[in-house]
């Protein structure tokens, strides 16, 4: 059995100027792959570029709560893992 | 001295044409395949994730295949003949995709090995004095690389996981010498007189060389390649079960019935149009 792995937030932006927004997340067994994912599920935009982290290397800083955890608008794909 | 470009293929040398028309072919071939074994694993590939990757590179490479018909009309082909009116002992395509693959693992063996032989053969023609070619292949490339990154991705994934290894050495073997033997035997006439006039970059031999060195390093933890070195080498040495055919590949035949009426778009034939 091949597990999922971790979950990896997924940032991108349009152009130079703008700011990172916060697209999504994806599941996946390592970085190289994470990226991928990344790259192919959010693939609505012209990305000018686009990065991922893993959602454990996020730190909560005023809620005890994880990161990405909380539902709401916090990012625009539902962070779930699967 | 730098060498002048070609402009359109008429502009090509006595026999360089019908050459450079044959290898445009086989990669199309090759990639329309290869697509369809691509989307074979869109619902059933290990995540959802995975599964979408799988869907992108259908498309990469379908979209890959149609410019690659497409560009054969200067070679005075008619690229909807080559769609959808061949037999299947016409194709050009690599015997490893004349039917579809039992398991994830032999998929790995089409992404990681077969994909980025297909990937080599347009990186020699990155800078080839036939110039139509090179904004296309620059784009494709830039697709490809995804390509790649998962196939290497999954590879490391399977080769730290329980059974993974094995089962990974089993695939990857069985494709291993189709994949060695796919760039032509090292005397090969035509990638030969490519080399030569300078429309691909180097010769069978020279790609080959360049694939170990990509595919290598993973490879060998599969034993079946090699650091020697200046160069990676494949531990075995390509076997020639039947002549090298013109039609770039090993094997007598082609795409199996199921493949060949997905590949054609026989079932929606009568829908069609110019």
């Amino acid at each position: 059995m091949i597990r999922n792995g971790r979950v990896y937030e997924v940032f991108a932006r349009k152009k130079r100027a703008d700011r990172f927004e916060h697209v999504g997340a994806v599941s996946a067994p390592n970085e190289q792959l994470a990226r991928v994912y990344a790259w192919q599920t959010y693939d609505e935009a012209k990305w000018f570029e686009m990065t991922v982290a893993p959602r454990d290397a996020f730190a909560a800083v005023n809620r005890p709560q994880a990161p990405f955890t909380l539902g709401g608008s916090g990012g625009r794909a539902s962070a779930d893992s699967r | 001295m730098t060498e002048s470009g070609f402009r359109s293929a008429a502009d090509l040398p006595e026999g360089v044409s019908g050459h450079l028309a044959n290898l445009i072919l086989a990669l199309a071939d090759n990639k329309r395949l290869l697509g369809i074994r691509y989307s074979d694993w869109i619902l059933g590939a290990p995540s959802v994730e995975a599964g979408i990757a799988c869907s992108a590179m259908a498309q990469d490479e379908w979209g890959h295949a149609r410019i690659l018909y497409a560009m054969l009309r200067d070679f005075g082909h008619d690229p909807s003949v080559l769609e959808h009116e061949r037999a299947s002992d016409e194709y050009h395509s690599s015997e490893l995709l004349d039917r579809d693959v039992a398991s994830w693992e032999e998929f790995l063996a089409l992404n990681f090995l077969w994909d980025t032989a297909l990937s080599v053969q347009f990186e020699m023609l990155v800078e080839s004095r036939y110039e139509p070619i090179h904004y296309k292949v620059r784009k494709l490339l830039e697709e490809e690389r995804f390509h790649f990154d998962h196939g290497q991705g999954w590879t490391s994934r399977l080769l730290s996981a329980e059974g993974g290894r094995a089962a990974l050495a089993e695939a990857f073997g069985a494709a291993w010498n189709a994949c060695l033997r796919g760039f032509g035997p090292d005397d090969d006439p035509l990638s030969g007189t490519l080399a030569a006039h300078g429309i691909v970059r180097r010769d069978a031999a020279g790609a080959r060389a360049r694939w170990l060195e990509r595919v290598g390093p993973v490879a060998a933890e599969t034993g079946l390649a090699r650091d020697a070195g200046s160069e990676w080498v494949s531990t075995r040495e390509p076997v020639w079960e039947d002549r090298w055919l013109l039609r770039r590949r090993a094997v007598e035949g082609g795409p199996d019935d199921d493949s060949l009426a997905r590949v054609r778009g026989d079932r929606n034939r009568e829908l069609l149009m110019d």
